[in-house]
């Protein structure tokens, strides 16, 4: 009998819930949108039914923002927010809309975008345009679109970054992520900035495709693992070099950690270690003692952060905030662990809208209750709706640190020339 | 739903609330003649509710009695068109393992093939490709017509055809002694086992359907039954591993095969002869779940790591012919005996052997022997009538094809209730809450069951409606079921005692496997229960043998 | 990352430890292993309820000699005990929640069944009552929300009329939960006290006046407050008669409230809570731990000079069974276990279970031991500990705050 009943390996752990509820407390679904059916029912409930017959897939799991908080809350391990996720690329009835696949797509539509960017942020940004969007393809009047940048990032870094980042010794590889590369170009800028203070040169990967979280949430699996095939194989070559591989977006961190063997069934094992959030990494460096940051005197700043859902899941919050606890005249605000609603592009459709506000509303409520400078959060979609719902602007903590980087003193310290 | 007001006499009494016993009351009923069907405890507490569930092609039988195997192909084809409710057509595999070797493989097929059953060989490779669960080792795959039959739904189906058709029911009823004058039977003595009284109730015919109960009955009637009782556990797994029916393809042995059913699978059996003073007492013991788990992984490797819910035992009502140790050389072939020809005893009819495949046949035999002695001429209908819930209505055309969009509980009562489903309330928020949300069983099917399905425990409801049966085995629905049977029983004492007799009987199918996560479950249970609802044994009656309910 | 003390467990035993070290200034880290056993809390710890599972405890504090020689209470002390759980309450109430109680003498809780069983402290709103006297009530109105299932009146009604309380029964709704009921399963007490704030407390207070007159209380299922007092204030405001409040089956608001309160104390206190993150394992150097590491942490461990292990009994995975052993699964700490599957369990649900009475064994100081060695640094607290069985002693409450207080005072000196 040695081998038997060990230990229960089910897909996802699925029937290691005991029905203890618990998910259900911590679901922000579910208090805003009864015709999901929660995560107890739509996970591990359901399943056993879609195990039976997969007629009973049930398409409102589409509801579930995949925040993955009913995974954080279970005592059991049981990957809830997988489950569902699996289910609905598994059973998932509807082929992906136009309007789901192009908000998926954010590779071409960002590539076509930078390249109009005054005009396609103009356009965007029309009240006839927005109600447009809205009335034929399901995108919200009420969102406001992030704004796209007419330099991309990786064109910025071949330019001015690539060529200095030689005369390092050690090296990350950077996976910028689309955001930083067509609308926010700011914040790679600023990974590089402190990276390369501390003597660390950068490097991009070979290739990089979309992280894929938003073709996974948009059930373009086809798309999502071609992508993630892609990125993997970039990932190898780059750690195979000898450089781990850098994020400054937890929910990228996380898909490619993560969803890729639980959601896409990729084997990431090799590599997976090796991909880090930029604050952990720093982090580990200040703490082991091999670099020092010098921060600057004059910087102040009244700051909340907001630990994203992924970031949450990830459970590296605790790296982000201690890295500015370090920044002597910040000041740092804790906000209760709160989803903000977003859910990447789940906002943004129109049948979703008033949800994601609703769930998001505790948090604006804390936000505005404080009187902040800014609000610091390692997720590009919490930075938007953080921004849209509030008024207050929101950075990286990454970007934090660049700001208030005392970056001369900071080189000498780490003797960079 | 209240038992029945007793009538002057009946035409025939039948005793025995198993599938063979509803069946019979069922083609009792539908011939005309005036019927009651007398059960000890509930429907199906018996042999029928504890086994694997198996809608048998036959071809289990093929090699070692073909009669057995064509009398189920036969009835397994009726089952499809009367009872498609009840069961699910899966489809089985036959399966031999390099321990296995080909030989019994080889004149399976042309065995199967000349009791009549459709059976295809398949290369070992396509059948791990429609049947990813089977063990990937196997050598030789054979695909026969098996599927699951659900032996609650098709009892309670019966028992509802044969009240429809005017025969009268009560459960809970024990049979102390027989009416008789002189060698005749004339009626039954009864005695409640829900609240002691005492009754007769008088018929010209008395039919014992009472399974391995039956060898008892018979001694109270004053004839000798050789019966003897060969007991057979089984383990249900949390959620289905396999999507078909696994067998090994070998001469049948213990744990050697896997049943989807419902939510579950279940493997089984083992079978040791057990004394007959035993057979109230089913324990499954822990070399017997470490023979199924070891011969079981075999079949379907998955076994190794999924969750066991709980494991139980039922007892096969054989009639002796010889002493076979273990019970399964024994044919399963029916047994109807007419006590006058044999003992001299008239009025008195016993049907038993057979199994769950065959209680239709079971019941037609029965009550054509019954309608002889009674000078009835009426033909048997009760292969081509479909059993209440199995009807082809409008309703469950439109349910079927989806022009009326269901929800999840919805569809799972519809695979419960068939077109019968219809009679769920369902017209308000309330009624849809779900009770049992492991199962998908709602408030207005509890309701529904408590009215129309003699339901008056909370193991009732768990029989009518897989209440309990899921993943957390009642912790979270016991209460909710306990609040909602105590409106229509109003006998809160009653309520509270039935609810801890139902944690403790869920408790006896869990111990023999309770590590990993059922102890995790039964641990919480406990707590819940004992701890924050303060369900103290002081305060409370449990009714200690599980098979009492 | 260093640590004065670093706590494996974030339930009530972990919190509580937790919180006694960093107000004493330690560097603190919890690393949570999902939620705990307090969401389903009754709103009730209990110190001593029972001796030899039957004979109900009036005066637990005096009662300790009815319990083992080896039991966590005797090793603590009658004296000590007293001490450290005085804190209780003020620490309840630093985190924002009233209670009420007294080591000297049990009081009376009533439970979702409407049994009464025996309790040390009870928060301010749940129905408690004195031991040994009659019920302050005559007639009583029990209120269910309209189609809510884990309410049950005529259970709590049959408990109370046997004590001579008249009870009325009723239900009544507000239009602000009916979107909330179209789920056929989400009307559960912790999702109806996100909708039951603001105005609709307002609403849901004119519905129970409707059905409160002439009564002299009323009894309604905790469905309010799961994150501060504000909604049940605010309906006890609104309605003629005295509210009471009785938990319900799971996840339950005062365990919900009561691990959210807890857990921001700590934080308030500055202590690092790390939610949803499993320990895999430590380092030791002779017979001390040095360090740990996590699932999410990966390859940076927490490094502390202190360790509590709280991590509960089966239900928090504290132990765990396979079908031949059961063992503690973060250090492999030694257990009280004896013997194979079939001694772990009686056949009676309700006899005193085997199972419940395992745990790591330890020296007096609450610190256990690998394969014979105490290990100098590690403390273990709450349910994960031996030799107890919480249910039939009614002391699960009371064993997990004494010793998480004993250990804490003791590693801060």
């Amino acid at each position: 009998m040695m081998t038997l009943q060990q230990q229960n390996i089910s897909d996802n752990n699925f029937e290691s819930c005991i029905k203890c509820t618990i998910c259900t407390v911590y679901c922000p679904v579910t208090a805003v949108n009864p015709d999901y059916p929660g995560p107890k029912q739509a996970g591990p409930d359901g399943e056993r039914y879609r195990l039976k017959k997969p007629l009973f897939y049930d398409e409102a799991l589409k509801y579930c923002l995949n925040c993955k908080r009913c995974e954080v809350a279970c005592p059991n391990d049981v990957r809830i927010g997988d489950i569902i996720q699996s289910a609905r690329i598994k059973y998932g009835r509807h082929r992906p809309s136009l309007r789901d696949s192009m908000l998926a797509d954010t590779d071409t539509v960002g590539t076509m975008a930078s390249a109009f960017a005054p005009i396609v942020n103009f356009t965007l940004g029309l009240k006839p345009v927005k109600l447009i969007m809205d009335a034929v393809l399901g995108i919200d009047d009420h969102r406001t679109f992030p704004k796209y940048s007419s330099l991309k990032f990786e064109t910025w870094f071949r330019k001015n970054a690539a060529p200095s980042q030689d005369k390092f010794k050690r090296h990350v590889a950077y996976f910028h992520g689309c955001y930083v590369n067509y609308n926010y170009p700011q914040l790679g800028m600023d990974f590089v900035k402190v990276f390369n203070a501390v003597g660390i040169g950068v490097r991009l990967l070979d290739k990089e495709k979309c992280c894929g979280v938003a073709k996974i949430a948009n059930r373009c699996v086809k798309d999502a693992t071609r992508d993630a095939e892609i990125n993997l194989r970039s990932i190898r070559e780059a750690v195979g070099n000898g450089c781990d591989v850098m994020l400054t977006s937890s929910t990228c961190c996380f898909t490619i950690r993560d969803e890729y063997s639980h959601v896409l069934k990729l084997d990431n094992k090799d590599v997976r270690d090796h991909v880090s959030l930029a604050t952990r990494e720093l982090y580990r460096l200040v703490d082991e003692g091999k670099v020092k940051l010098v921060f600057r005197k004059d910087f102040h700043k009244r700051v909340a952060y907001h630990v994203p859902c992924h970031m949450e899941k990830l459970g590296w919050g605790i790296y982000s905030t201690t890295l500015m606890k370090m920044i002597p005249g910040l000041d740092l605000v804790r906000l209760d662990p709160h989803c903000c609603g977003i859910a990447g592009t789940y906002g943004f459709k129109k049948e979703y809208y008033n949800y994601s506000q609703a769930i998001g509303e505790p948090l604006f409520r804390q936000i505005l209750s404080e009187k902040l400078d800014s609000v610091a959060t390692d997720c590009e979609t919490c930075k938007w709706q953080i921004e849209m719902s509030t008024g207050l602007p929101v950075e990286n903590p990454i970007s934090l640190i660049a700001r208030a980087l005392d970056v001369e003193a900071t080189m000498k310290a780490n003797g960079v020339e | 739903m209240k038992d029945a007001a007793l009538k002057q006499e009946y035409d025939v009494i039948v005793i025995g609330g198993g599938a063979t016993g509803a069946g019979t009351a069922r083609d009792c009923a539908m011939r005309g003649l005036k019927t009651i069907l007398i059960e000890r405890l509930d429907f199906t507490a018996g042999a029928t509710g504890r086994n694997h569930g198996l809608l048998h092609s036959g071809a289990r039988y093929a090699h070692t009695d073909p009669e057995s195997a064509s009398e189920c192909i036969k009835e397994n084809m009726i089952l499809k068109r009367i009872a498609r409710h009840c069961i699910e057509e899966t489809g089985g595999l036959f399966v031999s393992l390099p321990e296995d070797g080909l030989d019994y493989h080889a004149a399976f097929i042309q065995d199967c093939l000349k009791a009549g059953i459709p059976a295809e060989e398949l290369d070992p490779k396509e059948a791990v490709r429609v049947e990813p669960s089977v063990n990937p080792e196997i050598i030789g795959a054979v695909k026969v017509p098996d599927g699951s039959v659900d032996p609650f739904r098709l009892t309670t189906a019966n028992v509802m055809a044969a009240r429809m058709n005017g025969a009268d029911i009560m459960t809970y009823q024990e049979v102390t002694g027989f009416i008789k004058d002189g060698t005749r039977i004339v009626g039954v003595k009864l005695r409640s086992h829900r609240d002691g009284s005492e009754t007769e109730v008088r018929g010209r015919v008395t039919i014992n359907a009472a399974g391995i109960w039956g060898h008892r009955l018979a001694e109270l009637a004053g004839v000798r039954l050789n019966m003897y009782p060969a007991k057979g556990s089984l383990l249900i797994f949390g959620h289905r591993i396999n999507r078909m029916v696994l067998n090994r393809c070998r001469k049948p042995g213990d744990a050697d095969i896997l049943v989807p059913g419902d939510t579950i699978c279940v493997i089984g059996t083992t079978s040791t002869r057990i004394p007959y003073d035993q057979i109230d007492n089913m324990e499954v013991n822990p070399e017997e779940v470490d023979l199924l788990l070891r011969e079981g992984v075999k079949l379907s490797p998955a076994m190794a790591w999924t969750r066991i819910l709980r494991a139980y035992a039922g007892v096969r009502p054989l009639v002796a012919s010889d002493d076979d140790p273990t019970g399964r050389s024994i044919s399963r072939g029916i047994v109807c005996i007419d006590h006058e020809k044999r003992d001299g005893v008239e009025g008195f009819i016993t049907i038993t052997g057979g199994k769950l495949m065959t209680y239709r046949l079971m019941a037609e035999e029965a009550t054509d022997m019954a309608c002889r002695k009674l000078g009835v001429d009426r033909k048997c209908q009760t292969a081509s009538v479909p059993l209440p819930g199995s009807e082809d209505t409008d309703d469950d055309r439109k349910r079927k094809s989806h022009i009326i969009e269901l929800s999840t509980e919805q569809k799972a009562a519809g695979d419960r209730h068939g077109s019968l489903t219809s009679k769920i309330v369902s017209d308000d928020d309330a009624a849809d809450a779900l009770v049992c949300e492991c199962e998908q069983v709602s408030v207005g099917e509890v309701n529904y069951a408590i009215e129309e399905l003699h339901v008056h425990n909370l193991v009732n409801l768990r029989r009518r409606t897989r209440l309990g049966m899921g993943t957390c085995q009642g912790e979270l629905c016991a209460c909710r079921g306990a609040g909602l049977l105590e409106r229509h029983d109003k006998c809160t004492q009653r309520s509270l005692d039935d609810l801890a007799s139902f944690l403790d009987e869920r408790w006896h199918g869990m111990y023999p496997v309770c590590w990993g996560e059922t102890l995790v479950e039964i641990q919480f249970t406990s707590w819940l229960y004992e701890g924050v609802c303060g369900l103290d044994p002081s305060e409370v009656k449990v009714t200690e043998n599980p098979t009492q309910h | 990352m260093r640590f004065d003390t670093i706590i494996i467990g974030g339930g009530l035993s972990g919190l509580v430890s937790a919180i006694e070290c960093a107000r004493a200034g330690q560097k603190t880290a919890v690393v949570s292993a999902g939620q705990s056993a307090l969401h389903f809390w009754s709103g009730s710890f209990e110190l001593l309820g029972q001796a030899g599972g039957e004979t109900v405890i009036d005066r637990p504090l005096d009662s300790l000699d009815t319990l083992p020689e080896n039991h966590p209470y005797r090793r603590i002390g009658s004296e000590r005990l007293r001490t450290l759980l005085s804190k209780v309450p003020g620490m309840l109430s630093d985190a924002g929640l009233k209670s009420a109680g007294s080591l000297d003498r049990n009081h009376l809780r009533l439970t979702p069944l409407g049994f009464l069983k025996p309790a040390w402290l009870t928060l301010g709103d749940y129905v408690a009552f004195e031991a040994g006297k009659p019920l302050p009530w005559k007639k009583v109105a029990l209120v269910n929300i309209y189609s809510y299932l884990d309410f049950y009146p005529r259970f709590l009604a049959y408990g109370l009329e046997k004590r001579g309380v008249e009870c009325k029964m009723a239900a009544v709704n507000i239009p602000d939960l009916d979107t909330l009921r179209k789920s056929t399963t989400e009307m559960r007490a912790t999702n109806m006290s996100r909708f039951l704030t603001d105005s609709a407390v307002d609403r849901l207070a004119a519905e129970v006046n409707k059905v409160a007159k002439g009564m002299d209380a009323v009894i309604m299922p905790a469905v309010l407050g799961i994150y501060s007092d504000a909604p049940v204030e605010c309906l006890r405001k609104g309605v003629d008669v005295p509210v009471w409040f009785v938990p319900t089956t799971p996840a339950s608001v005062p365990g919900v409230r009561c691990q959210l309160s807890l857990r921001d104390l700590f934080i308030r206190l500055g202590g690092e809570f790390l939610p949803g993150d499993i320990v895999k394992g430590g380092e030791f150097e002779k017979n001390r731990l040095r360090r740990v590491y996590t699932v999410n942490l990966g390859d940076m461990p927490l490094e502390g000079d202190n360790f509590i292990i709280s991590t509960g009994s089966f239900f928090g995975h504290g132990l765990i069974a396979d079908i031949e052993r059961i063992y503690e699964p973060v250090f492999g700490l030694d257990l009280n276990v004896k013997g194979g599957r079939t001694e772990w369990y009686r056949k009676d649900f309700y006899a005193p279970q085997p199972y419940m009475e395992y745990g790591v064994t330890t020296d007096k100081e609450f610190r256990p031991s690998r394969k014979g060695e105490t290990i100098e640094n590690l403390y273990a607290t709450g349910a994960l500990l031996a030799g107890f069985n919480a249910l039939k002693e009614g002391s699960g409450a009371g064993i997990t705050l004494a010793t998480a207080l004993h250990v804490a005072s003791r590693i801060t000196g």
